[in-house]
């Protein structure tokens, strides 16, 4: 077996070399929000964060992650608290059918964390490795930046 | 069927070598592995054994130094987009990686692997010629280098010979005066490859005049071309006496290097058209970063 640390945790997903990260996330682990559309690294939709950065879970093979830390969506709520970019995306209705989605707010936080304060440009060349099919993409940008404002927040209050 | 394969992790460069020579043909390097990953699935390539080279340390490094910049060959196109500010030749090899695939995959794609993947359309290739690079390759008895228009050997193919990793490219800068490079590329659509593409880098002594001029081309052959001896006409000249004519002299001469197919994305018709606009436009670019007029 192999150790992989998926959102803190320690877990064990098979030793087998010839399987994508994306498959072992769905499939030994059932952290199923890592979703697969393109299989090519082009639509992002499983996108996941590898000690921070944004990487397509399809193109990446599991024994890859080995030793690093994996965050996914299920990751990202502490608790029953969502992340500020999951409350934005709710707030600015940031998607349609939904399919995308966590492949966008694990993009937007890796995103925010290099430009907390961007502008709507940024944000679309941000999220420029996301393909939204139902084209909700201006809801998508709002929702970006509504994240920025939630997570800026408390800062701009300590001021 | 996709084949199946066991995976490896070198723990040095050397050992990466070592286990590619023990291995055999089957044995296939992982860089990022975004392109192998991709070519397995796709049942492009079969692999045996994957030998995931990813974090070597050794090989993940971008020196700025008096004669030469140096990136290794495991530098992820997301470190070489965020090198900018280290050098003006960077600050142009970043605006090149931004137009490479989406962020995710820049984040795991390393610019050795993009090299050794030798792909005709590759982005940051036709740069790498243009500028004069070197590729050091480190095999089982040292290290060896070879020029950049050298390394690539055809579609998918590289100098690269059984036992042997990319370790580096070594870009000269030169002694007296200014190197500067731009890239043009046709597209359809963003995240797919270039219909056509080139690169020019121009070198200017500090008496102001051009002292060399290298081209690059890309997507017009199933290598990248060297298309440098067409820059006769611009080499001797001073920046102040550049003209549209003169550059589009060269563009002409090194678009007959040029020998593009019609595929599903372009015809030859116009990609042969496009190569000659695009590298005059090219040439313009590396003129005005320079400091001149046209």
């Amino acid at each position: 077996m192999t150790v992989l640390k998926v959102n803190g945790r320690k877990v064990e997903i098979s030793d087998r070399g010839d399987r994508t990260l994306a498959d072992a996330l769905r499939t030994d682990l059932g952290l199923i929000g890592a979703r697969v559309s393109c299989s090519e690294g082009e639509c992002g939709s499983c996108t996941i964060l590898v000690d921070g950065l944004p990487q397509t879970s399809c193109l990446m093979l599991a024994q890859q992650a080995e030793g690093k830390n994996i965050t996914t969506i299920e990751g990202l709520a502490d608790g029953e608290n969502l992340h500020p970019i999951q409350q934005a995306f709710i707030e600015e209705q940031g998607f349609q059918c939904g399919f995308c989605t966590p492949g966008f707010i694990l993009s937007a936080k890796a995103f925010l964390e290099e430009n907390p304060n961007p502008t709507a440009d940024e944000v679309s060349i941000g999220m420029s490795g996301n393909i939204c099919r139902c084209g909700a993409y201006p809801y998508i940008v709002k929702a970006v930046l509504r994240a920025a404002e939630l997570m800026n927040a408390p800062a701009q209050a300590a001021e | 069927m996709k084949s199946s394969f066991t995976y490896q992790r070198a723990t040095t460069p050397i050992e990466a070598v070592a286990m590619l020579a023990q291995k055999g043909a089957g044995a296939k390097i992982w860089a990022g592995g975004t392109d192998m990953t991709l070519h397995w699935q796709q049942e492009k390539t079969k692999p045996t054994v994957c030998i995931d080279i990813r974090d070597l340390k050794e090989l993940d490094y971008i020196k700025v130094e008096r004669d030469a910049i140096r990136i290794g060959a495991l530098t992820s196109l997301a470190t070489l987009e965020r090198s900018a500010d280290q050098h003006h030749v960077l600050a142009s090899l970043s605006k090149i990686t931004k137009l490479m695939a989406t962020p995710q995959t820049r984040t795991l794609a390393t610019v050795g692997g993009n090299l050794c993947n030798a792909s005709p359309a590759a982005d940051l290739s036709p740069a790498f010629v243009a500028l004069g690079a070197t590729a050091m390759i480190l095999g089982e008895s040292g290290s060896r280098e070879v020029a950049m228009f050298d390394f690539f050997q055809g579609v998918n193919k590289t100098a690269l010979n059984g036992a042997e990793i990319l370790e580096e490219v070594t870009i000269p800068l030169p002694s007296d005066g200014e190197i500067h490079v731009s890239y043009r590329r046709i597209d359809r659509t963003v995240v797919d490859i270039a219909l056509v593409n080139g690169s020019a880098a121009v070198s200017v002594g500090s008496d102001g005049v051009i002292s060399k001029v290298g081209v690059g081309l890309g997507a017009v052959a199933p290598i990248i071309l060297d298309a440098s001896d067409a820059s006769a006409e611009l080499e001797g000249t001073a920046l102040a006496d550049v003209t549209v004519g003169k550059l589009a002299a060269v563009a002409a001469t090194a678009a007959k290097h040029a020998k593009p197919i019609s595929d599903i994305r372009a015809s030859a018709g116009y990609r042969q058209d496009m190569v000659e606009i695009m590298l005059r436009r090219a040439l313009e670019d590396t003129i005005k970063n320079h400091g001149g007029t046209i």
